[in-house]
């Protein structure tokens, strides 16, 4: 039940994904012996985050698909305070690293869900010069599809990019400096138009 | 070598003739030919890799021979006959990504490799695969800038290659199967591999990724049969604080605040432990000297400098060291305390070049970022003479600021990673450029244990224009003979031949041959994705090939492909 409690505690607007997942329990995956450790965890992950790998609501981030070791170390660093959110800190306490890594392994291995998310043209035009001029494809390659310790963005739900790159300039995210210094140098308009241009990918 | 050392590798040898001689292998049609009369023509002995440089049948080094010229020997494909070339064959490689091998061709076979490090051996001649090996790869890469991988090394009966999880792989050259590999660094930490190795004496030598992650840069040479570890030389000693250089190395001023500093280090000490320093491409060998020559990549973190104080050395700068026991013999800093990342990485070139007095010497020549040539004496690495700009360079050098200031060369610089090469009989050097004007972003942050540390960040004008250029300079005067302008910014690498040709291409996808002497255009083929690969030459059965990869890059973002493309002469 904490999950529920934590996700109706969110504050962000949120709109709904089209097709929203809702976390019936007689869609819950019968998840393989090596995950008996987490499962609860992993059902209080499913809450927000979808039983089918399409969050409840989009300002929460598709973690199915993502890259393991991106979702290890983001497991860590709300562990540690270095990332700060009053859902996800009670939801990381108690767990050892084993457990983290064991979460982070169910949801790489799971298929990346599309969202349907069509975008205006002309944001995403917009969005594609910004991330071009700030060399975004550099390290999350030329698909933004990411790799190991760099998050996936192609096709993120556009609520949470706007969101995240939003708390990097603001430094309510502060567990990636060199993010928060790149994204200090756009604008609000741009960040709303690079989150559009990456959500529609 | 060591004794032991060259006894298993003639073991190696003798064992395969043997076995081939009693008639018990056959070889099936997709494995490498095995032993001859003449010895096994897949071993790679000490004396053709000292050679390579006259080698006109082989491609033994990424950068053609221990000296990095990339001008290659044959002449069959030459400035009256190169309109007639075409490709000979294509060979898809199972990934489409960022592409930066340098072929290596060993008599008729042809190792190349890929992002996320798979090797093939080709039937150089044909096309055909003879093996194919994928890493494993472990799940913690850090890499900026593509999960590029430059090449293998061929030493003996192994073919090496440094992997994005920072290892060390040795191959067994006739199968592809692995022999044993290293763990060279924590890719936790920030280290990951995407250069060629280098094998010289029995030693395989590799650097390190990590500029932007807060490592400690250095240069390893591991023993080629066993791996075992035999030197380190780490790039940044634990005094890293330099002489307090005002001015670059050619006498601009720097505008550092040394009183600033001298505080800075009073209160955080030496920063030497996360000051970077990485080494990513092949250091020339000077088998004479017994040493070894490498440039050395940017202080970490890339802009801010308040938390390094000091001339962060060795970064920035060219180092030798003694081949056989790693230890320092001299260097030369080209920018102390960079906060611009304009540091040194293309990889640097022994030739005979002209000194102050006129004399001829055992020069060095390296590209910088800045758009200049440096050309070095080899006995104590000093700076005989920098050339012309090859690039624009406006504003060097305004201080990075929060809210962004211009200035030019943008941080991929004036010369990238992309090797350069020479014609000694012209007397030059040639490098591809870019011109990508940016703007410099600094914001001081402590390093956050192995994720992106660039203190930072660096911004493409998009409303600006940006090109490349292709560069032939004098090496013994500085002065730039021609330059052909591009339409993008250039990245990858060049090479000369006998021939009087430069082969070199481009992210739209063009390769072209150039008359080295003049600049002019005669031949370009559209491979279809960006040809940002050091291109590579070799002979088959009486034929003279140019081969070279069109994959991409992920830095600059050009067309994405997985095609390795060689080129012949009709017959």
């Amino acid at each position: 039940m904490l999950a529920v409690v934590a996700c109706a505690g969110w504050s962000a607007p949120v709109h709904a994904v089209e097709n929203p997942v809702n976390p019936d329990e007689s869609e819950r995956p019968i998840l393989p012996e090596e995950y008996a450790s987490v499962s609860t965890e992993l059902s209080g992950c499913f809450e927000c985050h979808g039983v089918s790998g399409r969050p409840i609501e989009p300002a929460f981030p598709i973690l199915s698909g993502q890259h393991f070791y991106y979702l290890y170390v983001q497991l860590k660093d709300f562990k540690a305070a270095r990332r700060t959110s009053e859902i996800m800190q009670p939801m990381v306490d108690e767990l050892s690293r084993d457990q983290m890594k064991l979460i982070a392994k169910y949801f790489s291995e799971q298929e990346w869900p599309g969202t349907g998310f069509k975008g205006d043209p002309a944001l995403i035009a917009k969005g594609e010069t910004a991330t071009g001029a700030g060399q975004c494809v550099q390290c999350h390659r030329g698909a933004y599809d990411g790799d190991s310790r760099v998050p996936r963005l192609a096709g993120q739900t556009r609520e949470y990019l706007f969101n995240t790159l939003s708390d990097f300039k603001h430094k309510a995210r502060m567990n990636s400096p060199s993010k928060s210094s790149l994204m200090d140098s756009f604008d609000e308009a741009d960040l709303e138009a690079m989150a559009e241009f990456l959500a529609d990918l | 070598m060591s004794k032991s050392a060259w006894k298993k590798m003639l073991t190696g040898v003798f064992a395969i003739a043997g076995f081939l001689a009693v008639g018990a292998f056959t070889a099936a049609a997709q494995e490498v030919q095995g032993g001859t009369l003449y010895g096994n023509m897949q071993t790679v002995t000490q004396d053709m890799l000292n050679r390579a440089a006259g080698d006109g049948n082989n491609f033994l080094h990424t950068n053609g021979n221990y000296e990095q010229t990339r001008y290659y020997p044959a002449r069959q494909i030459n400035v009256d006959n190169v309109k007639n070339l075409r490709p000979a064959w294509i060979f898809q490689t199972e990934i489409v990504e960022s592409q930066e091998t340098t072929p290596i061709v060993v008599n008729g076979i042809m190792y190349i490799t890929t992002s996320f490090n798979h090797v093939y051996a080709l039937n150089a001649k044909t096309g055909a695969q003879i093996w194919h090996y994928k890493h494993k790869m472990g799940p913690i890469t850090t890499y900026c800038c593509g999960p590029n991988n430059r090449g293998v090394a061929a030493y003996g009966d192994k073919v090496y290659m440094g992997t994005l999880d920072a290892k060390l792989v040795a191959l067994d050259a006739k199968t592809g199967k692995l022999v044993w590999e290293k763990q060279i660094a924590d890719p936790e930490l920030g280290y990951s591999e995407t250069m060629a190795p280098s094998a010289v004496n029995g030693k395989i030598l590799i650097g390190t990724n990590g500029g932007e992650y807060g490592i400690r840069g250095f240069v390893k040479a591991y023993d080629w049969a066993t791996g075992d570890l035999l030197w380190t030389f780490n790039t940044i000693p634990e005094n890293s604080v330099g002489v307090w250089a005002e001015n670059d190395a050619t006498g601009r001023n720097m505008k550092r605040d040394i009183a600033a500093e001298k505080a800075a280090l009073k209160k955080l000490g030496d920063p030497y432990k996360t000051l970077g320093g990485g080494v990513w491409q092949n250091p020339a060998v000077d088998l004479e000297r017994k040493r070894v020559y490498f440039v050395v990549g940017n202080p970490s973190p890339d802009l801010d400098g308040s938390i390094r104080p000091g001339d962060n050395l060795y970064t920035d700068s060219l180092v030798a060291v003694d081949l056989d026991t790693g230890k320092y013999v001299c260097h030369f800093q080209y920018i102390a305390h960079d906060v611009w990342d304009l540091d040194a990485v293309s990889p640097p070139i022994l030739t005979q070049v002209r000194d102050a007095n006129g004399n001829m010497v055992d020069g060095l020549l390296h590209g910088g970022k800045t758009g200049h040539v440096y050309i070095h004496n080899r006995d104590d690495c000093s700076l005989i003479r920098f050339s012309e700009a090859m690039v624009p360079q406006e504003d060097m050098w305004v201080l990075p600021t929060k809210d962004g200031q211009r200035m030019l060369p943008g941080a991929n610089g004036g010369v990238e990673w992309s090797p350069m090469t020479v014609d000694e009989n012209l007397g030059l050097a040639y490098a591809i450029n870019l011109h990508q004007p940016m703007t410099y972003h600094v914001e001081s942050s402590p390093y956050p244990e192995g994720k992106l540390w660039l203190g930072g960040a660096f911004k493409v004008i998009p409303t600006e224009e940006q090109w490349g250029n292709i560069t032939a300079v004098d090496y013994n005067t500085g002065k730039i003979r021609w330059k052909v302008k591009t339409p993008q910014p250039m990245i990858g690498g060049i090479m000369a031949t006998a021939g009087g040709l430069v082969f070199t291409g481009e992210g739209n996808g063009l390769f072209k041959a150039y008359d080295s002497a003049t600049g002019n255009v005669l031949w370009s083929f559209q491979a279809g994705a960006g040809v940002n690969a050091p291109p590579a030459s070799y002979t088959v059965d009486g034929k003279q090939y140019i081969v070279v990869g069109a994959g991409g890059n992920v830095q600059l973002n050009y067309k994405r492909g997985n095609n390795i493309i060689a080129f012949a002469l009709p017959d």
